[in-house]
């Protein structure tokens, strides 16, 4: 058996299989950025997409009150299904697929986000609805310019939770070969190559917190006022 | 809807050529999960065309996916390969004509096939002999709209390694030299093996192995390979195409009595991506044609122990077999 002209010369940190490889992160960039980016437009479009779903939801139950148990119930019976047997579940209708991770990380997004919204909404004060209404604010202009402003504080932090484990739950989709990082992450349990699976969870962890940093960011530019209300 | 066209080292997730573009691609979801993949209708054609080939993601089967692969690229077609957790992710996608080819191991997807069709409950039907077990995976694969073309050489059935030293203090190289031993056998190997005639219970019963202690540390892992180096157990249960066995002084006990079914690997391809592309058949075939277990124990030292690509491996030994 002729060895590959690429064979590593002498005994690399990948031979000797270390945590810590930087040999591995530079052969391999190319892998793993390709990895990395499946896993960012993932999260974020499975993270937008529920959003948007949320929403409308939380708006339905609002117009509709009797809904909010069905809606709320729903939601977190969703949840509490396996992403492994979800996955599975959606897997004859949309294949081998990122669609089949994305529906189901919708899915998952919807509990934690329907509730936030709907506790933001609720928490707007009653006064400042009313002064509203006095100064002539019809429901869509009161919903957009004075409800949905007072309930971002709320609507970010489910947001940002949602996020974080959607980061997470990606990696679940490796089962159907759309993974992100846990396409890595699945190789390297097999076959105990540390360097992967360290580099792959650094990643994701990295990934989590450079989401939730850009959501804090994004808040505070969206809500000046929480900032000034002391000055 | 088609993505980009999608480079040897890239092509891996084809999904990923559009990560510029997530709104877009977004777009592309709603129906990817079948346009991109449906390519067989467009016929027959010298060119060939999109080819989705799924397998089991772990080292043997990633290398047997990418060898496919560079093959079927090597025939003009373009190939996407989807690593997935377990054959039934794959199984009923092979059946919609969803995936085009799949490498398999003829006993396990035989007796996969057999339970499918008739019941968790069904009778056996695999055996030692690769020709009788393929009659029967053809038949059965038949049923589901597959096709199973020709099976390697090459084969990775479960077998039995103990340490060198073991063998040669106990005088020990087949199986029922093991049974004669008289004495109870301390064994690591996957969990499922207690509950299985083609482990623990044939050791028993075909060789009168009395396994005394069982650790379930898995099929040929690491650990179950540990163990055994570290003479914490007698026997490991590993395949006979495992890369490292002879590197870390094991030998695999002889299977004297032929007890082991065929799990010879081979091709299985969608029957209407077959219909609309009849050379794959020859093109897969040539591969069947060289492969050897020596091969495959080559090439999966190559990715688990020195730690190279599945992709480089498989490209390189067919250039050297001058298959492509």
């Amino acid at each position: 058996m002729v060895l590959s002209e690429e064979a590593p010369a002498g005994e690399s940190c990948m031979v000797r299989n270390e945590w810590v490889c930087p040999e591995y992160v530079s052969s391999r960039a190319e892998l793993i950025t390709e990895d990395l980016l499946q896993h960012v437009w993932i999260t974020v479009v499975s993270v937008v997409l529920g959003l948007v779903v949320a929403l409308a939801l939380a708006l339905l139950v609002r117009r509709y009150p009797k809904l909010e148990d069905g809606v709320v119930g729903t939601t977190t019976a969703i949840y509490t299904v396996p992403s492994l047997a979800l996955f599975a579940l959606l897997l004859p209708f949309t294949g081998l697929s990122a669609t089949t991770v994305i529906i189901g990380l919708v899915l998952y997004s919807l509990t934690i986000l329907v509730r936030n919204i709907l506790a933001g909404l609720d928490g707007v004060p009653a006064d400042v609805v009313e002064a509203a209404r006095g100064m002539g604010y019809g429901e869509r202009r009161l919903l957009w310019t004075v409800e949905l402003p007072l309930a971002l504080p709320s609507v970010m932090a489910g947001l940002r939770v949602a996020t974080v484990s959607t980061v997470a739950l990606t990696t679940v989709g490796a089962i159907v070969s759309a993974g992100g990082l846990g396409n890595l992450l699945l190789t390297a349990v097999n076959t105990q190559f540390k360097p992967q699976v360290f580099t792959a969870a650094v990643l994701c962890v990295l990934l989590a917190f450079t989401f939730d940093l850009v959501l804090v960011g994004a808040q505070r530019l969206m809500t000046p006022w929480t900032r000034t209300r002391g000055a | 809807m088609n993505i980009a066209p999608i480079s040897r080292k890239s092509r891996t997730r084809a999904g990923l050529a559009a990560a510029a573009v997530p709104l877009l691609l977004l777009a592309a979801c709603g129906g990817g999960g079948t346009d991109a993949l449906g390519g067989g209708g467009d016929g027959g054609g010298e060119g060939g065309g999109e080819v989705v080939i799924a397998y089991q993601d772990y080292t043997e089967m990633s290398i047997m996916a990418e060898m496919y692969a560079a093959l079927l690229e090597d025939g003009g077609f373009e190939p996407t390969l989807k690593g997935v957790g377990d054959r039934a992710v794959y199984a009923g996608q092979l059946t919609s004509g969803d995936v085009h080819v799949a490498p398999e191991y003829v006993s396990s997807m035989t007796e996969f096939l057999n339970r499918e069709i008739n019941g968790a409950d069904a009778e056996p039907v695999a055996t030692p002999d690769v020709d009788e077990t393929m009659t029967k995976l053809e038949d059965l694969a038949g049923q589901k709209g597959m096709t199973a073309l020709e099976p390697a050489e090459a084969e990775d059935a479960n077998a039995y390694a103990v340490t060198e030293e073991f063998s040669e203090e106990n005088d020990v190289t087949t199986l029922s030299d093991l049974g004669e031993l008289g004495r109870p056998i301390t064994m690591a190997g996957a969990p499922d093996c207690l509950d299985r005639p083609d482990c623990l219970g044939g050791l028993e019963e075909v060789y009168g192995i009395e396994i005394g202690k069982f650790e379930p540390l898995g099929f040929g892992t690491a650990q179950t390979k540990d163990a055994l180096t570290k003479g914490e157990v007698d026997l490991g249960a590993v395949g006979t195409s495992d890369g490292q066995v002879d590197q870390l002084g094991l030998v695999l006990l002889e299977d004297d009595k032929s007890w082991q079914n065929a799990e010879n690997l081979v091709p299985v391809v969608s029957t209407e991506f077959l219909d609309a592309n009849p050379q794959v058949e020859e093109i897969l075939n040539e591969l069947s044609g060289v492969l050897t277990t020596q091969d495959l124990k080559d090439l999966n030292r190559q990715v688990d122990a020195e730690r190279q690509l599945a992709s480089d491996v498989a490209e390189t030994y067919l250039q050297d077999k001058g298959i492509i």
